[in-house]
């Protein structure tokens, strides 16, 4: 059932009229009551960080905005190890401002203040659930232990081996069994719940104003967010290159399949760079295969429209 | 207003999405454990079918992974409490083997620090309650980590580390021995070791200075007055080569160790017989330690010790000392034959202060510095002018040096120095400190939490965000690490790099 659901999204926005792209201007009233339907992604800070926590937010923002981000939890599956991480996602900084700015995600914000009345409703709902999940799972058990001995009953008749004497026996378990089975309480499966439960007791409320992200606007994050917009625009795919001393790392495709092709280095127009950084993060760009790319937004004109020069080591015979 | 509800309608269906019925919840018992390998990435996305169909299982494999629930049985889960005020955890239900290596008890509870509960809470052994409802790990992230506990980067580098399985603890400054306590090879007190294992709020700064102070009158101290006559002016150059000898010189105080060992035992002694643990570390400027040697025709009698360094009812009067100096052995020192060659050889190249029979005269500091002040100005009067009547002079006198070595030490301006060196005077910085003990996966089987021992490293977390660690930063974390080395955690959007800095001496060919 969940790989019905982003179709279903891409469904409703084509019927919207509302492309991505050009959004910017005009059609934005009409395209927020289109989008107000389909569910928001949810950002939840902690420290200043986003993260997203829901697998289905994860998936859509990957496949809708190429929103890569990194896994940053243990991985449920096996929790001990750093090879493949879990949930949460940390996003980057201008991932979460765009995906705000086009009204696709909003901050979740958590208040302690909830009334007395609610919070016993919760603990009760969240109890009730729980009886219910024990019975249900007696009944799933009792099933399951009852179709192993059938298994077994069937085998052994189609061996021909087994007097009357055994299978009696056999019988008469399955029908103790019937009659006196019960789940231990301690062996019932109870889910550690990755995202905030529904039964949650602080009631959330989502801010839909881009004006609540904390992330101070200075020159530097300006250009920053410039560059991630306008490469995202171009299809490529981007993540932090903190590890390569740059600001983006370019994939070409999903880096799930491929390698990156650039390292980006965000800088404004008028920003100096001595010589020998220039030198020192072209010549690392060489030797991890990556060309270097310099990227600054024009400064006035066309919105949105940036310079690149690409820095390549050429070896001169 | 109608597009908010339907907006919480459709938040509503989706977290109930992530919840699993009971169904998918008993199934989940059986599920593969097995992690999908990833297989050679490719360098440029040709469109064509083999790399879309790669690429949809990838991310199939991907999905399937991220979305999947933790599902425990609710006998294997330790239940516990969230207590917002104190900041920690309290446990409801026996630990499990996770105590070995983390938690601390507090009041005759069982407690878990945030970060310690939140990564148990991911590794699906712990179910932390908050008034009477569990909570999500979401939920974890948000209400344990703050400034106040372990923030998001600190806690990620935890993460990274526990999964690797090192055994990781709060750092506690109080913990490390100062410098005059790791020299005299004095036992940690007791409580302060017990104190490692109460919880640790964040660090007072009034605690870590009054350690650093205590430190400071042995480093004056190492300084005497004993100049070399001959070369006039050497001050400095002494004192940098008993820097330099440093290193050695705390080796020795190791060996030497055994002998002092009479303090350990009545340390221990005087706190079993009491049964109480000692109030307060002790503070070495307060002490004194009676030298019965120099000062005999001084005193006679010893002064009563300070009632509050005594277990209980013991009384201590004064003490008189007659009899006990007649017990002293004040006979010469007597050298054997190879040390005694090794002095004259000492001897033939250096002379001591105490030879010298004008400095012998002086009976204080200020004379003895006018003496050497007389001398030099008689010296310079030998001197060519040309050579040292002006700004630039000689950084050596013909005659001064008589080796190599010697030569060499005095035309080097810019001494070597060492990583500790004045660090115990800088201030404290806020943005920079030590968060993490780690000790090493295979010390886990025999790891006690009482007595954790020396860890491996120290850890300090930082991100490429913020600015690069200087050297002042580097004197202070490892004057504070003491002999342990401090790593740098570099946290940049989920990666985590570690560094550290080692202190590195060039090698000097002279010989």
């Amino acid at each position: 059932m969940d790989c019905e659901r982003p179709a279903e999204d891409h469904g409703t926005r084509q019927n919207g009229g509302a492309g991505e792209g050009g959004e910017a201007a005009g059609a934005e009233s009409e395209g927020d009551r289109e989008r107000s339907r389909e569910p928001r992604v949810n950002i939840s800070l902690v420290g200043g960080t986003p993260l997203l926590w829901r697998a289905g937010d994860i998936r859509r923002v990957r496949e809708e905005d190429g929103v890569v981000g990194a896994l940053v939890g243990s991985l449920a599956r096996q929790p001990r190890q750093n090879v493949r991480l879990g949930r949460p996602l940390e996003i980057l900084q201008e991932e979460a401002s765009l995906l705000l700015q086009r009204g696709r995600a909003a901050v979740q914000h958590t208040h302690n203040q909830e009334d007395e009345e609610s919070h016993v409703k919760a603990v009760e709902a969240y109890q009730s659930r729980l009886e219910h999940s024990y019975e249900e799972q007696c009944v799933l058990a009792l099933e399951d232990k009852k179709a192993v001995l059938q298994r077994v009953m069937n085998a052994k008749q189609n061996d021909h081996t087994c007097d009357e004497g055994t299978e009696q026996a056999m019988r008469e378990r399955l029908s103790s069994l019937q009659k006196g089975f019960t789940l231990p309480r301690s062996a019932m499966a109870v889910q550690l719940c990755t995202a905030r439960a529904g039964f949650g007791h602080c009631p959330e409320e989502a801010a839909f104003l881009a004006a609540d992200w904390p992330m101070p606007r200075d020159e530097r994050s300006e250009t920053r967010f410039r560059v991630y917009r306008d490469l995202r625009g171009r299809g490529f795919y981007l993540t932090a290159a903190g590890k390569f001393g740059g600001d983006y790392l370019v994939y070409p495709g999903d880096p799930l399949r491929f390698h990156a092709h650039f390292i980006a280095l965000c800088l404004s127009m008028d920003e100096q760079l001595p010589l020998c950084d220039v030198l020192a993060v072209a010549r690392l760009g060489s030797n991890v295969k990556k060309t270097v790319l310099l990227c600054s937004p024009r400064d006035s004109g066309v919105e949105g429209e940036v310079v690149y020069s690409s820095l390549q080591w050429s070896g001169m015979v | 207003m109608a597009t908010k509800q339907a907006h919480a309608e459709a938040a509503r269906a989706e977290r109930s999405e992530e919840l699993l019925s009971p169904s998918e919840l008993f199934h989940a018992r059986s599920r593969s454990h097995k992690i999908p390998v990833r297989g050679q990435k490719e360098f440029l996305p040709t469109g064509s079918e083999q790399q879309k169909t790669h690429l949809q299982k990838s991310l199939q494999e991907h999905w399937t992974l991220v979305a999947e629930e933790r599902v425990e049985r609710l006998g294997n889960l330790v239940n516990a409490e969230w207590i917002p005020e104190e900041k920690l955890v309290k446990l409801q239900s026996p630990a499990g083997k996770f105590w070995q290596t983390m938690g601390f008890s507090h009041c005759g509870k069982q407690c878990l620090l945030p970060e310690e509960a939140l990564y148990l809470m991911e590794c699906g052994n712990v179910q932390v309650f908050y008034q009477d409802l569990p909570l999500s790990i979401q939920e974890g992230y948000e209400r344990f980590l703050s400034p106040e506990t372990v923030t998001l980067h600190q806690y990620q580098v935890f993460g990274h580390l526990k999964r690797l399985g090192y055994v990781v603890n709060r750092f506690d400054p109080s913990t490390v021995p100062s410098l005059y306590e790791r020299q005299l090879n004095l036992p940690l007190s007791r409580d302060r070791q017990n104190k490692q294992l109460k919880r640790k709020r964040s660090h007072s700064p009034g605690s870590r200075s009054c350690e650093k102070q205590t430190s400071i009158p042995q480093e004056d101290t190492a300084v005497g007055p004993c100049e070399d006559v001959l070369t006039g002016e050497p001050h400095q150059t002494i004192q940098s080569k008993k820097e330099q000898d440093e290193p050695m010189d705390s080796g020795s105080h190791v060996d030497r160790a055994p002998e002092r060992n009479w303090w350990t035992a009545a340390s221990s002694q005087s706190r079993s017989m009491t049964g109480l643990p000692a109030a307060l570390p002790w503070d070495f400027r307060l002490i004194s330690f009676p030298d019965l040697g120099s000062s005999r025709a001084a005193r006679t009698c010893l002064a009563a010790p300070d009632p509050e360094l005594l277990p209980g009812a013991l009384q201590v009067g004064e003490c008189k000392m007659a009899s006990w100096l007649t017990k002293l052995n004040l006979k010469e020192e007597k050298l054997s034959r190879r040390e005694r060659e090794r002095q004259r050889e000492r001897d033939r190249y250096k002379r001591s202060v105490n030879d010298d029979r004008e400095v012998r005269r002086c009976t204080n500091w200020a004379e003895y510095l006018e003496l050497m002040k007389k001398r030099r100005r008689q010296r310079c009067k030998e001197r060519p002018a040309h050579l040292w009547e002006k700004d630039v002079t000689p950084l050596s006198q013909p005659g001064l040096c008589t080796s190599h070595r010697e030569l060499l030490e005095e035309v080097s301006i810019i001494q070597s120095s060492h990583l500790l060196e004045e660090a115990s005077k800088l201030p404290q910085l806020d943005q920079w400190r030590i968060i993490f003990n780690v000790y090493q996966p295979d010390t886990v089987a025999d790891f006690k939490k009482s007595h954790p021992g020396n860890p491996y490293t120290r850890m300090c977390v930082c991100s490429f965000d913020g600015p690069v660690p200087d050297l002042r930063v580097m004197k202070q974390l490892s004057f504070q690490s003491a002999d342990i080395p401090v790593t740098f955690a570099v946290v940049d959007h989920g990666d985590i790099s570690f560094y550290c800095f080692k202190e590195f001496k060039l090698p000097s060919d002279f010989y």
